[in-house]
């Protein structure tokens, strides 16, 4: 008889990713993926000038703020048909890479690293030895052992203090965890110094974007910041230092820290690159544009279907045709009333009925390629490039494969990265090379303001009759897409198609999982009532639902826990 | 110097959500503080929230709350009552806000010296950019508050002679500056 295993992390208003198994003989039989809040935010920008979207749309979520931002504005541009001058290109792609860096950091370190570190064995560690081991795979001058003693004094005193704080929900102790005490100290020093990294690549944000958390320099057609070097007000010589000092840190704390660590796990972990590989199917965009048309790319796109690497399709633009064509969004399961449709279409009309797993149960859509579920983000990605040959993917794919095979003596191919752990993998290759790609960026961006060009705007027209137009973005999380309808120089739709979507789609008319959902079966469970095994999973997507309201709630209800019914 | 920041949380997109950043927005444009002093919209933000408490002297944030209180109601919480609650269990990047970034800051060692959470007691979180009566009506308590604050950690603050922008660009109408609360109440 199968058990059934709610994880729902919320009673707080905030829209939450809410995951159901079923458990049979100790391995998840069945699974449903669900966001517990939706409220139409697209909605608020019908009847809005197209040219303020960007704003709106950068309150999606105070994660993604920037993300979202992006899209919009290369949706609108991509409607008008401006172009956008290379400066601004570079600008923008700066800002998503710095933002990205950001982002892949705090998620594996905040989010998901506590899924494979034990902190209570770090008592145990000897830091003479974390040392030793550091020094033996990565140069990283901070893996001292003064650094490691001090790490684990500050858990030793949360230890002894009885109040587990930040630490009190974690799994410790769990049979699923079997890091040697030093490698979970080796991680946890980490993970208080990533910090300071992921801080570094958030001020790169705020020097382009003149603020954080939103930015303010973005407009259609272009960027704001005025470009003159001997100006104190200005986009000069002196800012473009300090983005390159900033990044130099961020760079080298990717390559030796995070990127290290990633491998290190994973070696240790070798079993979790035959669970959760799910939808076999995968879809990404190509982004930061290289010239003004947006007709070169230094990160390729493109989808593969039914894990055939080698029939790899590629699109040869951020809004291929293709692409255009074939993205529609399925409600069958999702509360809403409708048909598929597409986003340009797109309704939100909402159909509430309650979580019932044969028929509605999630608020959110299930947006399919061509009629099939794909999977998104660093995985997607880093496949695709790595199918089609791409030079930068393929250095640090390898780079990361003979990493793992070095630390754990573990024969490691490509095909092992569709699993658990081959997200996790993607997306520390896929930061490295977002880190090589920052100070190409911004040499571009210095080369060309020394050779004379300041120019950063063209000015958008509105043409008379409709139109339509489809912004992406590789975001951190994925694939992002957003539709926007423009008549009478008002929007009168818009949709944002958002990665989180792609990977925690519910089911489609068919009956076709979602990727959370495909890549939950089967996975073994030690302890059912304790799920670090689905946690591991579903964290290895980078989950995020981009529906955040943020009331604080003083009575603490946002308590956690897997509920057995 | 000491370094101060006092922070506007919140979505404002939706409804009484956006209470925070609306008031920060009104701080900036109506009054002048002393050297070290950041006002600042935070949005919604995630585990980011440790960047802008660590090593700060005095954190005075500004959010809406869920009780059963009446709508506008404002409600102080200290730093010692907010790290009794439990931190969320980290299911999306969302779930580690408020109280998980203070037990990572305190972690870490960058906790802020004090900090007063101002809460505003929600009436809507429907999709919308404007605020409820309720809620409209607290905004003069919420300043004072904010201020009392700085008054009890003698940081200093004038009103402007004339008020700067206010850079609430979302805000519909009804909410523009002309009918907002010139000083606290």
């Amino acid at each position: 008889m199968a058990q059934r295993i709610t994880i729902d992390p919320i009673t707080r208003i905030e829209g939450h990713l809410r995951i159901d198994v079923e458990v049979e003989n100790n391995a998840v039989s069945n699974a449903w993926a669900s966001c517990t809040m939706w409220r139409g935010i697209e909605k608020i920008l019908r009847g809005r000038d197209p040219r303020d979207a960007w704003l709106f749309t950068q309150r999606f979520c105070g994660v993604c703020t920037t993300v979202h931002a992006m899209a919009s504005v290369r949706a609108v541009e991509d409607a008008l048909k401006v172009e956008v001058p290379l400066n601004a290109q570079y600008i923008r792609n700066l800002i998503l890479i710095a933002h990205a860096l950001h982002d892949h950091i705090v998620h594996f370190y905040q989010l998901s690293a506590l899924d494979w570190v034990d902190i209570l064995q770090i008592p145990k560690a000897d830091p003479a030895a974390t040392q030793k081991l550091a020094e033996s795979i990565s140069p990283w001058t901070r893996n001292s052992r003064n650094e490691f003693k001090a790490a684990q004094d500050r858990v030793n005193a949360v230890a002894s203090s009885g109040q587990l704080g930040i630490f009190m929900n974690g799994y410790w102790g769990h049979p699923a965890m079997h890091l040697s005490p030093e490698v979970n100290l080796l991680a946890f020093t980490h993970y208080v110094q990533a910090l300071e990294y992921q801080r570094k690549a958030l001020q790169v944000v705020g020097i382009l974007g003149s603020k954080t958390p939103h930015i303010q320099n973005l407009t259609v057609g272009g960027v704001a910041n005025a470009i003159d070097l001997d100006s104190a007000s200005a986009l000069n010589m002196d800012r473009l230092e300090m983005i390159r000092v900033l990044l130099e840190d961020v760079v080298k704390f990717i390559n030796e820290v995070y990127f290290v660590d990633v491998c290190a796990v994973a070696a240790m972990y070798p079993e979790w690159f035959k669970i959760g590989s799910g939808v076999r199917n995968y879809l990404a965009v190509p982004d930061l544009p290289l010239d003004s048309a947006g007709t070169s790319y230094d990160l390729p796109g493109g989808y593969i279907m039914d894990g055939n690497i080698a029939g790899v399709h590629t699109f040869k633009t951020a809004s291929d045709q293709i692409f255009r064509d074939s993205v529609t969004e399925d409600v069958t399961h999702a509360y809403y009333q409708g048909k598929p449709l597409h986003p340009w279409s797109g309704e939100t009309e909402p159909e509430f009925t309650g979580w019932n797993g044969d028929q509605k149960y999630s608020w959110v859509k299930a947006p399919r390629f061509n009629g099939q579920p794909m999977q998104v983000g660093p995985l997607a990605q880093v496949l695709v490039g790595y199918a089609q040959g791409h030079p930068l993917t393929q250095k640090y794919a390898n780079l990361a494969l003979g990493k793992v095979q070095a630390i754990g003596g573990v024969r490691a191919t490509p095909e092992m990265l569709h699993s658990t752990l081959g997200r996790h993998a993607a997306r520390a290759i896929r930061a490295s090379m977002l880190a090589e790609l920052a100070q190409k960026h911004l040499q571009l961006l210095t080369d060309n303001i020394a050779r004379g060009d300041t120019s950063v705007f063209n000015q958008p027209v509105f043409p008379s009759h409709e139109v339509e137009g489809v912004g992406t973005h590789e975001a951190p999380r994925g694939t992002l897409s957003h539709w926007v309808v423009i008549k009478d120089e008002k929007i009168k739709n818009y949709q944002a198609v958002v990665p989180s979507t792609w990977n925690a789609s519910p089911r489609d008319a068919s009956g076709a999982h979602g990727p959370y959902e495909a890549s939950l079966l089967h996975t073994p469970l030690a302890r059912p009532e304790e799920p670090l095994e689905v946690l591991r999973t579903v964290h290895s997507f980078d989950p995020c639902m981009a529906c955040a309201c943020h009331a604080f709630d003083p009575q603490g209800r946002q308590i956690a826990k897997a509920k057995i019914l | 110097m000491r370094k101060v920041v006092i922070g506007g949380i919140g979505n404002v997109l939706l409804g009484d959500d956006g209470v925070g950043p609306y008031v920060a927005q009104l701080l900036t444009s109506r009054y002048e503080f002393e050297e070290g002093v950041e006002v600042l919209d935070l949005g919604t933000p995630a585990l980011d929230l440790i960047d802008q408490l660590s090593g700060k002297d005095v954190v005075i944030l500004v959010d809406s709350v869920q009780t059963d209180a009446a709508p506008g109601t404002v409600l102080l919480y200290r730093k010692e009552e907010i790290m009794r609650l439990r931190p969320a269990m980290r299911m999306d990047p969302h779930s580690p806000a408020l109280v998980d970034a203070l037990f990572s800051a305190d972690l870490f060692g960058v906790a802020p010296g004090s900090l007063l959470l101002v809460g505003i007691v929600a009436e809507t979180y429907d999709t919308t950019c404007s605020l409820s009566k309720p809620v409209e009506a607290s905004l003069g308590k919420v300043i004072a508050e904010i201020l009392g604050e700085l008054d009890r950690c003698s940081i200093g603050y004038r009103l402007r002679a004339v008020p700067a922008i206010f850079g609430a660009w979302w805000a519909t109408e009804e909410h523009s500056e002309a009918r907002m609360p010139v000083t606290a109440a």
